[in-house]
């Protein structure tokens, strides 16, 4: 299904208003600071009013059957809003991993949870490093009975994964480990016997990150075994572009703040915003900004056509809309000045949150050679 | 709107299918064949510009008489009475066919000027010069900068007095595009010296051919003449010639100005979107052997996503177009974006030739970029300053106060 021009603009008022009255800025402060990390009364109503997990599921698994497009609206929305819970690890990470797995008997089994709102999930992939290269990881996964562990026809998990966002709450947690195939990907249950899982100080409080420590964890293999590279480039190619969505609302709401305190900030007699040197920072913030959705949401578009310009398109916005975040985060801290860089005022959290995303998957050094790499370069 | 756009957009193809050739793909070349020319200025020898000129004529007579000569203009002036988005998606068609560069009648003239002499001119020298512009006669310049009047336009100094049923103009303008080729300027002059700066200003239709009127050449950084001064000395112009009030010109300037408009679709032309190309930049870094510095790798995904992050944005707001709405900032956005993409290419493709950007070896597409890289710091320039620019944005998007102005700003000096 694809939604029209003004039915996106219904969704995203509808999701604006939602999260103006659910996640203002006194809830995000006061959810940075519990465990769990998010409002279950909240997350059920964004599943009751607006069906926002099961969105982009497809409905023969429960789900609304839209796409990229319409979760970069939603997305986009709770980027702006800093929104704390757990749609972005269960929606985009855990969802679209079953998805791209292509394991029929899995989606059935898995994606109906999700799209009702009622499991909420995760993917680990990166370790100590934090790097999300497959080739990368040393958890290992064998068959269940072997190395004399268990019985049964499923496998058996045993190592450290970290950075795992809402790690801690996750019902399901879908695991990279290496068998003897190479990466695999397979399904575990949050309260899983053996293993056992950490909050991690986190830059962006809004997001929550667990350390999990896997021994011998009972797991069934999703999709074919030694498909986890394949399965996790789909994956990041699809993340990138879902991430860039955020980055991309959070950073307008940075401009937009910015521009409303130089208009209305007054010093030497005058408004801010009238000297050049903030006007013109104002500008270049509003082209970061243009450039980034345009990026996000050409990359979304041509993700929903299923087009071949897609994986380089992702790898676009993902670089575009970090550098966009970033910088906006950081001049809109300029631009108020000392109030900016108070506790008190949200900049920070904006700040946070733009350099977190920027390093999530592996920050300038690692991306800049994925986009080169998707242009054949 | 969505169908009007669709029905237009095909009557436009048929149009073109009917009398040209699909363009070229630009990007599709083998490294070391064909012309390695990145030049972004044309610096013709005076026979070729001749020609050039010649067919540019040619192609908008052809399309005046298939009802595209002036989408938005009036249909008693050989206008078609449609909207700027049936105009820009016109342009947008156009680009991707093999059409003759029509820049030196449109940009300035048919763009610009047309709209201004509607608006502004007595009855006969719209019945006499509209069509005659939009049917590919006659060519129209903008007498407007001076070497004293560059972002601050309305600090012009060319004098104008009146002398009986005449005006007599004396002054100098600069950076005046096409004055060669031109059969009209636009001159704002100075009538007022002792009131307000913009309400001293009066605007005349100069027949190129008045005696007084100079053009020179103007020799640019890159070695070419692409621009020219033009000096008025004792120009006589009648009365009839003047548009809007005596002393009323800024008005007219300012219609002038809103019709300076970017265009969609139509970057993708000549050796600019080579410079652009993530091919060409990948294969220049292949044959410099520079293929696996980790450092200019770095440089080139930077500098891709800046151009293809750019080439998103136009495609919005060319689906826009087509759907019939007009674009948003995201032109204004497109426009600042076009100058500093260049300017960074042509400085990261001077790294990466390192000295064979300073000497030219004689292989095949590495000095030729020089060409780019000295006219790149026009593009920062022309058309509004990126300062102007910015200050544009951010008054008109951001709705951010304009800078107050200052009692010694309101003189004009002399």
């Amino acid at each position: 299904m694809i939604a029209d021009e003004s039915e996106l603009d219904e969704l995203r008022s509808a999701v604006r208003d939602f999260l103006e009255a659910k996640s203002p800025e006194e809830a995000v402060r006061k959810l940075m600071e519990s465990e769990p990390r998010y409002d279950p009364a909240v997350w059920a109503q964004l599943t009751e009013q607006l069906r926002l997990p099961g969105l982009a599921i497809p409905e023969e698994y429960g789900g609304d059957g839209f796409g990229p497009v319409e979760l970069g609206v939603v997305l986009e929305e709770m980027g702006r809003a800093l929104l704390c819970a757990p749609f972005f690890a269960t929606v985009v990470l855990a969802a679209q991993a079953v998805l791209a797995s292509g394991d029929a008997e899995a989606c059935a089994r898995l994606l109906p949870g999700i799209a009702a709102g009622a499991t909420t999930a995760t993917l680990a992939v990166a370790e100590n490093s934090g790097s999300w290269d497959p080739a990368l990881i040393s958890a290992r996964a064998v068959r269940d009975g072997e190395g004399g562990v268990g019985g049964g026809g499923g496998w058996r998990l045993t190592g450290r994964k970290g950075f795992v966002i809402d790690g801690t709450t996750a019902d399901l947690v879908l695991v990279v480990a290496r068998t003897v195939g190479g990466p695999s990907l397979f399904a575990v249950d949050g309260p899983a016997p053996g293993l056992t899982a950490e909050s991690m100080e986190t830059l962006d409080a809004t997001r929550a990150m667990a350390r999990l420590t896997l021994d011998a964890v009972p797991a069934t293999l999703i999709g074919s075994d030694g498909a986890g590279g394949r399965i996790m480039a789909k994956v990041l190619d699809y993340a990138s572009v879902a991430l860039a969505a955020e980055q991309s609302g959070g950073s307008r709401r940075c401009l937009e703040t910015a521009a409303e305190y130089a208009r209305t900030r007054h010093q030497f007699g005058r408004p801010i915003g009238s000297f050049q040197a903030v006007k013109h920072k104002c500008a270049d913030m509003l082209v970061q900004v243009e450039l980034a959705e345009a990026a996000s949401r050409e990359a979304a578009r041509l993700a929903a056509e299923g087009s071949p310009d897609y994986p380089v398109a992702a790898g676009v916005a993902h670089v575009a809309c970090s550098r966009a975040y970033m910088f906006t985060a950081m001049e809109n801290i300029q631009v108020h000045g000392g109030i900016g860089f108070t506790w008190e005022h949200p900049a920070h959290l904006y700040f946070r949150r733009a350099k977190s995303s920027q390093l999530l998957f592996g920050g300038p050094a690692v991306y800049s050679e994925r986009l080169l790499d998707r242009l054949g370069i | 709107m969505e169908h009007d756009m669709q029905a237009f957009a095909a009557e436009v193809r048929r149009f073109l299918d009917a009398h040209v050739a699909k363009a070229p793909d630009r990007t599709a070349f083998t490294w070391g064949e064909g012309d390695d020319s990145m030049a972004y200025f044309s610096s013709l020898p005076p026979e070729e510009e001749r020609e050039q000129v010649r067919r540019a004529r040619e192609w908008q007579r052809i399309r005046y008489e298939n009802g595209f000569g002036w989408i938005t203009g009036p249909p008693e002036y050989g206008g078609r009475g449609l909207t700027p988005v049936h105009d820009l998606l016109y342009d947008a068609i156009e680009s991707e066919y093999d059409v003759a560069d029509t820049g030196t009648l449109s940009v300035i003239g048919l763009g610009m000027i047309g709209p201004t002499i509607l608006a502004h001119a007595p009855q006969p020298l719209k019945d006499h010069w509209l069509p005659a512009m939009y049917r590919g006669d006659a060519i129209a310049c903008q007498l407007f900068s001076e070497p004293g009047a560059g972002s601050d336009l309305a600090s012009v100094t060319t004098r104008a007095v009146r002398d009986g049923e005449d005006w007599v103009l004396n002054g100098q303008k600069v950076w005046t595009s096409v004055a060669q080729h031109s059969q009209i300027g636009l001159a704002l002059t100075r009538t007022n010296p002792d009131a307000p700066k913009h309400r001293g200003i009066t605007a005349f239709l100069v027949p190129m051919d008045t005696p007084g009127v100079e053009v020179r050449p103007l020799r640019q950084m890159t070695g070419g003449a692409d621009f020219n001064e033009v000096f008025l000395t004792d120009v006589r112009i009648p009365d009839d010639h003047r548009l809007g009030e005596v002393d009323g010109g800024w008005t007219v300037a300012l219609t002038t100005l809103m019709n300076e408009r970017a265009t969609v679709g139509s970057e993708g032309a000549g050796p600019v979107a080579a410079a652009l190309s993530p091919d060409r930049l990948s294969a220049l870094m292949r044959a410099t052997w520079t293929w696996d510095d980790r450092a200019l790798r770095g440089r080139l995904a930077e500098l891709l996503v800046d151009v293809l992050a750019t080439e998103h944005l136009n495609a919005r707001a060319l689906r826009k177009l087509h759907a019939g709405v007009a674009p948003g900032p995201e032109m204004s956005v497109s426009k600042l974006l076009y100058g500093q993409n260049l300017t960074k290419a042509a400085h990261f493709v001077s790294d990466v030739l390192g000295p064979r950007a300073i000497a030219d070896t004689g292989q095949w597409g590495t000095y030729a970029w020089t060409e780019l890289l000295l006219a790149t710091p026009a593009l920062r320039i022309l058309g509004g300053t990126e300062e102007i620019m910015k200050n544009i944005l951010a008054e008109r998007v951001l709705g951010l106060p304009k800078e107050p102005v200052t009692t010694a700003a309101k003189e004009v000096r002399h």
